[in-house]
């Protein structure tokens, strides 16, 4: 029989354990060295983030309800509405927001009492707010209108004062994206209790430590490109400047070679999510462990050979199929994900909680995102619909479908561990309908106008498209408002919701192995790590979770054979 | 109940254990920073790979090829420089301080002459390479060598002021800013010599 090991804190007294106390809100407006105020300090600004780049999707929305311009002064300023949209999403919302997961549960599962380097870690969040006012401050000089693509020539000689700030603003959230992960990569291998060994690490080191490989072997690519478009916006050099001898597509090398992995860095932290909150909640094993995690590394590695993908229509026909391989080729070790999950799920007490709607519903719209990316992966296909709505249908179904879905499955799945509270269910649901609804009617009809021909970035479009662009408008309303009911949700259960106790999951991850929120030191003592972090369903995997109640809770033991 | 007694048993992680970990780590971070960062030198050198194509020929008609002495003495000073911080690193280890500030004055003032010749060659390209992209690239790729050259060697300073003081050991978990400081030289070496190889003797 597996040995029983409980984890520590049972030697503790209660008043000891009520002590542990919820950090005051002006902590997390201070310079902190602890882990988990830097995660929440992250969550809270990509929070804010997100809804500056939700209300510049609703501006998109409202100008497209027409096919001619009426809610925009010009083109340009539409174009600056989509440019800030796609860039704060990305850089501000999506990357950040797993960085604030990476940061509160990573050292926690790992049993770790905080980062490898707290001073650095604290310094790679301070970044990105400037980083983020940087960028909106271009709307008071000309706002960037190149896309979040920032090709040339548009961003070097069609754009104002303002695409300057925008690429000073990436250059900074750069830097703080590579300190982060080197953080990332150094506290995972090194920080580990002795009985975890890599492949007893939970899922989410898995996948923070893929992503943190990517971000700290491609992001220097972003620096390059970025400096080289500041020098000619601002010194006069001539790299992207055919008529010096410069290159347009040098721009798109670059910048691809990071962005495309870029696109893995946004998406893998939340298959990490997805296989924690799936496993947790259906009482199963992760069918496949290994796998997975060897999965998110061959995500990682074959994410630097596809970059040219995005240049099918730009680049030297004799490249076009060797990119098309690659690209068809990551479709293996992320269906493998897919079949885990589906197998994960199979069979289990499924408990359809927020979190595991959620995390359904990414399984469902990344399967779609995935399949229009195998389409577009087909060069003949990719050639007929470059720069329409269907490819923006499609990084929405795994940019949106994906990681944001899998952004809210960990909040509700975290939120507990977090706040000490749990949030409220009901609302959750709610929020999710709302949420799956508004997604799949917005963004699933963008494939069809994409593939009758309606091109992304115009404000003008045929009114043939009009009753289209009206559905999608109105659903991307539905959508913005459901942001309120988690919005709503987070606040009220951060006052009022009913207290969570340790593991109100049942989890065995050694984040729930401790009070809620957590204490300064995380663990009283050095926790001992369960044999497998999702062996769910055996009756040692019971034991140690009652161990958990009745080291932190005071409940009296449950019926054996529950989980 | 067993492995949770046992263990509690144990000790907590020694003072001692705390510092082995924080030399790891700070090892470990070293060397991903060292892999990471010099992506950016990589990327640079594809932005000089790829103009190459824009020209029929590299250096393009008409441009002189850059003067290959004065940077190659610059390198090898770079190069004995690297040596020396190795060396410098061995006698500190050893215990002999004395002798690591000598070793460290000399590697630190070899890079300031690498540094100068740099900035020479910088300030000296001809107008006929700056209309096209074999002096564009150059100073390109000099300049943000330079940089990082010009910060590391300031680290290096700081820590030859520290050393005088006596403020390291031989002890390697005291004495890490010194295998910081040289690891980040080795690092301006490595990148120099990537930059060397593609500025001068790939055409």
């Amino acid at each position: 029989m597996a040995t029983i090991a409980v984890p520590l804190g049972g030697g503790q007294t209660t008043q000891e354990i009520e002590a542990v106390k919820r950090p005051a809100l002006s902590e997390y407006l201070r310079w902190s060295v602890d882990h988990k105020i830097i995660g929440v300090q992250y969550g809270v600004t990509s929070l804010l983030f997100f809804i500056i780049g939700g209300a510049l999707a609703m501006g998109i929305r409202l100008e497209l309800w027409t096919p001619e311009l009426d809610f925009m002064v010009s083109g340009a300023a539409y174009n600056s509405l989509f440019t800030m949209h796609g860039t704060i999403m990305i850089f501000l919302f999506i990357i950040p927001m797993w960085a604030a997961y990476g940061n509160f549960v990573v050292p926690l599962q790992l049993g770790a009492k905080d980062m490898a380097f707290p001073w650095l870690n604290a310094f790679a969040f301070w970044l990105i707010p400037p980083a983020g006012v940087v960028m909106l401050l271009g709307y008071f000089v000309s706002p960037a209108e190149a896309g979040w693509t920032s090709y040339p020539p548009l961003s070097t000689l069609f754009s104002g004062d303002g695409q300057t700030l925008w690429a000073l603003g990436a250059h900074l959230l750069g830097l703080s994206s590579i300190l982060g992960s080197i953080n990332f990569i150094v506290t995972i291998l090194n920080m580990r209790p002795p009985e975890m060994t890599i492949w007893r690490m939970p899922l989410l080191c898995w996948a923070v430590l893929a992503t943190s490989i990517i971000a700290v072997m491609a992001t220097p690519f972003l620096a390059g490109a970025l400096t080289l478009l500041l020098l000619d916006r601002m010194t006069g050099t001539t790299f992207f400047d055919a008529s010096g001898g410069g290159d347009v597509l040098l721009w798109q090398n670059i910048f691809w070679f990071y962005s495309h992995p870029a696109v893995y860095i946004m998406v893998l932290p939340g298959m990490g999510v997805l296989s924690e909150v799936l496993s947790i909640h259906s009482r199963k094993p992760v069918f496949g462990y290994r796998m997975v995690g060897l999965s998110s590394m061959a995500i990682a590695i074959v994410g630097f050979t596809v970059w040219a993908h995005h240049m099918f229509t730009s680049l030297q026909p004799e490249l076009r199929i060797p990119f098309m391989i690659t690209t068809m080729i990551i479709a293996v070790p992320t269906g493998i994900k897919m079949f885990s999950w589906l197998g994960t799920i199979w069979g289990g007490k499924i408990r359809f909680t927020s979190a595991m709607l959620f995390g359904l519903g990414f399984m469902s719209m990344f399967v779609i995102g995935g399949i229009t990316g195998v389409m577009l992966a087909a060069l003949p296909f990719d050639i007929h619909v470059h720069d329409t709505y269907f490819v923006v249908s499609h990084f929405h179904f795994v940019l949106f479908g994906g990681s944001v879905f899998a952004i809210y499955a960990a909040l509700y799945h975290w939120f507990p561990k977090i706040t000490g509270r749990m949030m409220d269910e009901t609302l959750g649901r709610i929020h999710f309908v709302f949420t799956y609804l508004g997604f799949l009617i917005t963004f699933f009809p963008m494939h069809i106008v994409g593939m009758l021909g309606m091109p992304r970035r115009v404000a003008v479009y045929d009114p043939a498209f009009t009753d289209f662009n009206r559905l999608i408008s109105f659903a991307a309303f539905v959508l913005g408002f459901s942001t309120f009911i988690v919005l709503y949700n987070i606040v009220r259960s951060y006052f009022h919701g009913p207290i969570a106790g340790a593991n109100p999951w049942r989890a065995l991850t050694l984040e729930w192995a401790t009070t809620s929120p957590p204490p300064p030191t995380n663990f009283h003592d050095d926790p001992i790590p369960y044999e497998d972090p999702y062996g769910y369903g055996t009756k040692a995997a019971s034991a140690y979770i009652e161990a958990i109640d009745m080291a932190f809770d005071r409940r009296e033991p449950a019926p054996s054979g529950a989980d | 109940m067993t492995t949770y007694i046992e263990r509690t048993e144990k000790q907590k992680i020694s003072d001692q254990r705390a510092a082995a970990i924080r030399l790891k780590n700070n090892r470990l971070g070293m060397n991903i920073f060292q892999v990471s960062w010099i992506m950016a030198f990589i990327a640079l050198i594809v932005v000089n790979w790829q103009l190459r194509f824009n020209y029929s020929q590299w250096p393009p008609a008409g441009v002189p090829p850059f003067d290959l002495i004065l940077p190659s003495v610059a390198t090898l000073a770079l190069l004995i420089s690297s040596v020396l911080v190795v060396q410098a690193l061995k006698v500190l280890r050893r215990g002999f301080p004395m002798a690591f500030l000598v070793k460290w004055r000399l590697a630190i003032g070899l890079g300031a002459l690498f540094m100068a010749i740099i900035v020479y060659e910088f300030l000296n390209v001809s107008d006929a390479a700056m209309a096209t992209q074999y002096g564009n690239t150059f100073r390109l790729m000099t300049g943000f060598h330079f940089v990082h050259a010009l910060a590391i060697l300031a680290i290096m300073c700081r820590v030859y002021q520290g050393a005088k003081l006596g403020k390291y050991s031989g002890d390697e978990h005291d004495s890490w800013a010194v295998e910081g400081a040289a690891k980040l030289w080795y690092f301006v070496t490595f990148a120099w010599m990537l930059f060397y190889l593609v500025l001068y003797w790939i055409r």
